[in-house]
């Protein structure tokens, strides 16, 4: 009746809704998948959002030295050593300094500049430079107190009178990250992992083993069509569950919001896609689910330790680093913090969005080439 | 002559160098029942799903209205209803929902309620497929067979398992489904079905047709052999007390 009409794109993409809309409440009528897909990430959240919350007293210091005096090589070396200063070692140069302390990679940052601790009039002088950014106020105030004690004791020794050496506390005007901003983004690359991967990954394989594809695969469902209305639906439920982190860590946890929220939600579209190809290809491959639970493991645990889902990239070696840039998570989460905490558009994205790109076509085309519908 | 539908040629499928199906050929017309009979292990299954594209054809062709199986695989997707040996649907998913969505694999957009009145399912319309009976899911999977007005319709031993009255339901079903010009292909191990069902029927063993014509004049040739019965005494037998007793209606909440 009618044969023509079926082969038309509006009649092709009719049927991806139609599959797209049953599966979404299909998905509202089953407890544990809501739970995985709504909960199991919050509960993260809360778990994670309490634990950086507490802050450590061991904040990260950068210390630049850039005087030559005695004193000044004196004091250095005993701030290495002490305990409280928690030095980092690496960052040599104040430019490197600057942007470590910008994306939340340092704390604060001392600085000893040239001359500083030279003796003038028989007395040590020169002003130590603190900087920090806007989030560590409290943190860079005590340790600046710390330091003048510690400038008070030298200077003792040389008169009993006035102070020669100073702190000088400077608020670094770069916008820069908090320790949970990277804690937030990277359980947003947790829950994209778990529903993305975990979700097909379980629910193909029970597919075929009641027969549901295999009984498609008797009409002229295309795979793509099969395909596209999963990312519809991943992209809604994805998005849903993103958006109520979002919520519960601006409420909770106090999460700044810089950057614009449909840039944001795009790119983190973008990134559900790309993971559900993963899902996508295994369990699409899957002939049960015995069969693709080892895989699924090694392709998912080097993403979850390595692309900074539960620890920061930056506490990474340079090279773990370099490497880990290429994984398809790591551009996601990257991404996801620079539009979040600050406020990068798509277009400062270019290298993210580039390794994001070639990822899909590789992804996809492997989905396209593994599955089976039985 | 009535118009050919379906027509097989030489079709053959190995598996690891054992003929499952060994050059069979056959052709079934429009709006006939067509019986495919065997033993376990025949060849009934792989040569249905051949002709359903759903296994590759090894050597010979089959054409559904003059279409190419092999190369047209969609197309010929389009063109049939499949009901197969152990149907499955989706959990957690109404009836209507399912009516639809199989509908719009095929790009069409039905009422659902209208395909489920027609075999006595209105009431479960809201259900799920997990809460039907055996014979009431074997009436629905039909039903999701036919949302698209199909050309053929095959069904892979579609009575195994249901009970006398589920079953005399679906036979009425098919003769109905034959009604309407459909050609109706189907595997049964009972040959009581299979004569009362089917205007033609092949006989397979061991990957190879047997036998093929209608059921009254493989009998008649059975007894020009010189085949004979010991003569029935009984004028009924069991099912014919167990059908009297338990009600010739089938019964929806069965
Ligand atoms: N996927 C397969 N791989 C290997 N051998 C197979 C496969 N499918 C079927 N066979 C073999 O092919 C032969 C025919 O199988 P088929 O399922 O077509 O028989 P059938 O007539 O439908 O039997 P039944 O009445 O039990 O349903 C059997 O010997 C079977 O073991
Ligand atoms: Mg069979």
């Amino acid at each position: 009746m009618s044969k023509h009409r079926s082969d038309s794109w509006q009649i092709k993409l009719y049927t991806v809704w139609v599959f797209f809309v049953v599966n979404l409440r299909r998905l509202f009528r089953d407890r544990v998948a809501l739970f995985f897909t709504f909960l199991f990430p919050l509960i993260f959240l809360f778990v994670f959002g309490s634990l950086s919350n507490t802050g450590s007293l061991n904040f990260r210091v950068a210390l630049i030295n850039d005087s030559r005096t005695p004193l000044a090589q004196l004091y250095s070396t005993n701030l290495r050593k002490d305990k409280t200063f928690n030095i980092q070692s690496g960052v040599s140069t104040l430019a490197q300094a600057d942007s470590s302390l910008s994306r939340g990679e340092i704390d604060v940052i001392i600085e000893l500049p040239k001359g500083f601790g030279q003796i003038i009039n028989g007395l040590p002088t020169g002003n130590a430079i603190l900087r920090y950014s806007g989030s560590n106020q409290q943190e860079a105030q005590a340790l600046a107190s710390i330091m003048q004690s510690q400038f008070s004791a030298i200077t003792s020794h040389f008169t009993k009178s006035g102070q020669t050496l100073k702190v000088i506390t400077k608020q670094s005007d770069a916008h820069s990250l908090t320790s949970f901003d990277y804690t937030f983004t990277g359980l947003l690359g947790f829950a994209i992992l778990g529903t993305g991967i975990f979700g097909p990954m379980s629910v193909f394989p029970e597919l075929k083993k009641m027969g549901v594809l295999r009984r498609l695969h008797t009409t002229p469902l295309r795979v793509w069509q099969f395909f596209m209305s999963n990312m519809l639906g991943q992209a809604v439920t994805g998005l849903m569950s993103l958006g109520l982190m979002m919520v519960v860590a601006v409420e909770l946890y106090h999460l700044k919001i810089v950057g614009d929220l449909a840039t944001l939600a795009l790119y983190l579209i973008l990134g559900i896609i790309l993971i559900l190809g993963i899902g996508l290809a295994l369990g699409g491959w899957a002939k049960n689910e015995r069969q693709v639970a080892p895989l699924g493991n090694i392709i998912v645990f080097p993403m979850m330790f390595l692309t900074g889902v539960f620890f920061p990239r930056y506490l990474m070696p340079q090279w773990l680093q370099s490497i880990t840039n290429y994984m398809p998570l790591t551009p996601v989460i990257d991404g996801a913090r620079m539009i979040l905490t600050q406020g990068k558009s798509l277009l400062d994205l270019g290298p993210q969005l580039a390794v994001m790109g070639v990822w899909l076509v590789i992804i996809y085309a492997v989905a396209f080439r593994v599955f089976r519908w039985e | 002559m009535p118009e050919i539908i379906v027509k097989v040629k030489d079709l053959s499928k190995s598996y690891n160098g054992i003929k499952a199906v060994d050059a069979i050929s056959f052709s079934v017309y429009k709006g006939e029942v067509f019986g495919i009979l065997g033993p376990n292990g025949a060849g009934k299954t792989t040569t249905l799903e051949m002709i359903e594209t759903l296994r590759e054809i090894d050597h010979g062709s089959a054409t559904i209205t003059n279409i190419d199986v092999a190369t047209n695989p969609y197309k010929i997707r389009s063109l049939i209803g499949v009901q197969p040996q152990s149907p499955g649907f989706q959990d957690r998913t109404k009836l209507t929902e399912i009516i639809q969505m199989f509908a719009a694999a095929y790009g069409e957009r039905v009422n659902p309620r209208t395909f489920l009145n027609e075999v006595g399912l209105g009431e479960k319309a809201n259900a799920f497929v997990e809460q039907l009976s055996g014979g009431q899911k074997q009436r629905f999977s039909i039903v999701t067979a036919l949302v698209h007005n199909p050309k053929v319709f095959f069904l892979d031993e579609p009575t195994t398992g249901l009970d006398p009255q589920a079953r005399r339901n679906l036979w009425n079903l098919i003769t109905e489904v034959k009604a309407r010009g459909i050609s109706v292909i189907l595997t049964t191990h009972y040959m009581e079905e299979a004569q009362i069902l089917c205007d033609r029927v092949a006989i397979m063993d061991s990957g190879r047709i047997i036998a093929l014509d209608t059921p009254n004049k493989l009998i008649e040739a059975l007894l020009k052999r010189g085949f004979s019965k010991p003569p029935i005494e009984n004028k009924a037998n069991l099912e014919d007390v167990y059908i009297d007793l338990t009600g010739k209606k089938f019964k929806s909440e069965a």
